[in-house]
């Protein structure tokens, strides 16, 4: 029985370190063949008009508050609770819920940051806010805990995750114009696992399109231990651009993924997320914080911070020739 | 006193509490804040903790299998584990293995069907392996001696099938049977090695005439009703329970015996949930026929970090059980609770005979996420002097009645 003991502890702890070995290990960046249709971005073109309370598909997609959904599983992944359901006209929804005590929850940063991101041209899924539902399960119906709710529908195949050190859009304006927005927004968790292929489409037509996908952890601090999320304190507090050195733009982003960035931007790719982000009017940023059920209060520090964010990122070229 | 301490204990579970739970509301209440404002050093221990050591059966994959050891180990236990649901949630298997600074190891696997019958019905099997080095014993009764403190080492091999029935969400009513093969030998352990063997101590005791301990095949029958908010660090709810337990010794049939429980526990939140009161009633009763004994090790038995926290761990063991746990717990900060309590019980030979005469108090302090304990640090004193606890757990989230298996030794 010993040797049993001593074989169960040694299989777990190898699968435990190849596990961490496979979530830490990151491979040069390098740009892969493009698939034909694949797209990370796209010039929006009706950016001032775009609604970023109800997001890429609308207020007639969006989940019915009054409607009874039925359960189809408990989520098992992830750190907040969750689960999937099937509304009344057979759609199926993934919900994030909010966690007990309202702490730690990544539901109203994911709403907001999917908005911001849908906003200035990146692909994003259908999802809503619902802050509690009528739930049936095998007990009967009752009201349950809402949070996000992301549509799966046959249109939006989901695929692989895509890696943010080999996919076909290295060293683009779009791609590097991403990875300045996730600094920006001070997303903690760019884990390769986080970003999904799915396929759209859309009369006939199939496109690949690239999405990061859980963005619920942002807007607060970027501290590898424990970082805060959804915080505006944290998000007012944490420093963005701390310089430029060799041409390259360096962020006070402290995350595990610091890597991604480190001599990779260039204060044209800062400029170029700058001026996308600063054509977001006030309304659709008070919009995409309020569809993810933040407080007016904290809209107004997070907005306010992005502003000067913004400001800072586009006055960052008449800058960028006091190098360091 | 027990009488109408159990009787409080019932109209607090059964009334107002009741209530509570069904008003729970579904939109997710903010944690209320503490007296003083919480440094962000607390903040980040907090969310370490929520996203570490949440606990539960949440998440798919590998996972750290963290203080899920018998009391006893220390206070850090820790090793790999691995579950993974399959086919929709239609099939579930778990399987970890732990070592604790005690040198106390497990290991166990269990599969399970957990969605029979949309869910109402669950079955399943586990089996786990235990080798726990240095589990203290004092001799049987109330009025065993302080200074005749032992050690024994329990190895134990233990099977059980189990079906759960869920007729409503909070309700569940599990019957299950199993094989325990325990085995006891010489103390070791890298603590107090020079605490006497409980053998030596103890020879007349009926256990030690058999060179080695019987196989039990053994049977539960349990009703357990459960409304509490976040099992882990409850702010409302009240939990019932009643079970009755079978050991047949598959060897002589002189150590079969018989097992009764009944356990209550209610949480009431009080000034928006900054303040809660707990309370927790247990009772274990034995029955034997004439002529029979109760292993030693299978006797219900009081003491430790989640009874009576100013006596040591299994202090107490006799065939009946009485303890009861008055905690009123105040928001300090948002994450960290102040906390002060009574504990009261006493082991007896007869059921008729059991008393609150044991008894600890004392204050500590809880760092929490709001749905989970995950530290805590207790003073208690008691008959027997003070005492210093440090634990990653709540002391009233009982979660032995997570365990699938036979508890053996009794679990405290």
């Amino acid at each position: 029985m010993k040797r049993i003991f001593g074989v169960c502890v040694t299989l777990l702890a190898t699968m435990a370190l190849a596990s961490c070995a496979m979530r830490t290990k990151a491979p040069a960046s390098q740009a892969t063949a493009a698939e034909p249709g694949a797209t990370l971005w796209e010039r929006p073109a009706d950016l001032a008009s775009r609604d970023l309370f109800h997001g890429p598909w609308g207020r007639d997609d969006a989940p019915k508050p009054d409607d009874t959904y039925r359960l189809v599983e408990r989520k098992h992944h992830g750190v907040n609770p969750g689960l999937t359901v099937v509304d009344s006209r057979g759609r199926e929804w993934s919900v994030k819920q909010t966690p007990p005590g309202n702490f730690d929850s990544e539901v109203p940063t994911e709403l907001a940051v999917s908005r911001i991101l849908w906003g200035i041209g990146y692909h994003q899924t259908p999802m809503y806010f619902l802050p509690s539902f009528t739930l049936k399960d095998a007990w009967g119906t009752r009201t349950e805990t809402g949070g996000r709710f992301r549509l799966k529908d046959e249109r939006l195949k989901s695929g692989d995750p895509w890696s943010w050190q080999e996919n076909p859009f290295i060293g683009t304006r779009p791609y590097n114009g991403l990875l300045v927005v996730m600094m920006l927004l001070n997303s903690t968790d760019l884990k390769n696992s986080n970003n999904t292929v799915y396929e759209y489409r859309d009369r006939g037509v199939a496109q690949q399109r690239y999405v990061v996908r859980d963005l619920g952890a942002a807007l607060g601090d970027t501290d590898r231990i424990a970082p805060r999320k959804g915080s505006p304190e944290a998000f007012e507090q944490h420093p963005y651009i701390v310089g430029v050195n060799n041409g390259f733009v360096e962020f006070g982003y402290k995350g595990w993924y610091e890597k991604l960035v480190r001599d990779r931007i260039t204060p044209e790719d800062v400029v170029w997320a700058s001026n996308l982000l600063a054509q977001l009017s006030d309304k659709q940023l008070n919009d995409a914080f309020r569809s993810g059920g933040f407080e007016p209060a904290d809209a107004d520090r997070f907005i306010r911070k992005l502003r000067e964010k913004v400001q800072q990122g586009r006055e960052l070229r008449a800058r960028s020739t006091a190098v360091r | 006193m027990w009488r109408a301490a159990i009787v409080t204990l019932g109209l607090l579970c059964t009334s107002p509490v009741w209530g509570l739970a069904q008003e729970r509301p579904a939109t997710q209440e903010t944690e209320p804040q503490g007296l003083i404002s919480e440094p962000l050093v607390i903040e980040r221990a907090a969310l370490f903790g929520r996203r570490h050591f949440s606990g539960g059966e949440g998440a798919a994959g590998l996972y750290a299998d963290v203080m899920n050891m018998i009391p006893g180990a220390g206070w850090l236990a820790a090793g790999p584990g691995y579950r993974q649901w399959y086919s929709g949630d239609r099939l579930f298997f778990d399987t970890s293995a732990a070592i604790s600074m005690r040198g106390y190891r497990t290991a166990q696997a269990r599969v399970e069907l957990p969605k029979l019958s949309n869910g109402k019905l669950i079955v399943g099997s586990q089996f786990r392996w235990q080798d726990a080095t240095q589990i203290n014993a004092f001799g049987e009764g109330p009025d065993t001696l302080e200074s005749n403190h032992a050690q024994y080492r329990m190895r134990s091999s233990n099977l059980v099938g189990y079906a759960t029935l869920r007729p409503w969400r909070s309700v569940a009513i599990t019957g299950q049977g199993g094989w325990l093969k325990p085995s006891i030998l010489e103390a070791s352990g890298p603590f107090r090695s020079e605490l006497p063997d409980f053998r030596q101590m103890f020879p007349g005791d009926p256990v030690f005439a058999l060179l080695e301990q019987p196989g039990f095949a053994y049977a539960e029958t349990s009703i357990t009703a459960d409304t509490r908010d976040a099992p882990g660090h409850a702010r409302r709810g009240a939990l019932l329970r009643g079970a009755a337990s079978s050991y047949s010794d598959r060897h002589s049939g002189v150590f079969s015996f018989r097992r009764y429980e009944g356990e209550a526990a209610g949480f009431v939140p009080l000034a928006d949930s900054r303040i809660v009161v707990a309370l927790h009633g247990w009772l274990v009763g034995s029955d034997t026929a004439d002529g029979n004994f109760v292993p030693f090790y299978l006797q219900p038995s009081l003491g430790g970090a989640n009874t009576l926290r100013s006596y040591t761990n299994y202090r107490f063991h006799d065939r009946n059980m009485l303890v009861l746990n008055l905690e009123t717990r105040v928001a300090l900060m948002t994450h960290v609770d102040a906390a002060v309590f009574l504990d009261a019980g006493n082991v007896a030979p007869r059921i008729g005979d059991l008393n609150l005469d044991k008894r600890s108090y004392g204050a500590g302090l809880r760092l929490h996420s709001g749905s989970n304990t995950f530290a805590r640090m207790d003073i208690a004193h008691g008959g027997e002097g003070w005492r210093f606890l440090f634990r990653l757990n709540d002391p009233l989230s009982l979660s032995r009645l997570l365990r699938r298996t036979a508890q053996v030794p009794f679990v405290p």
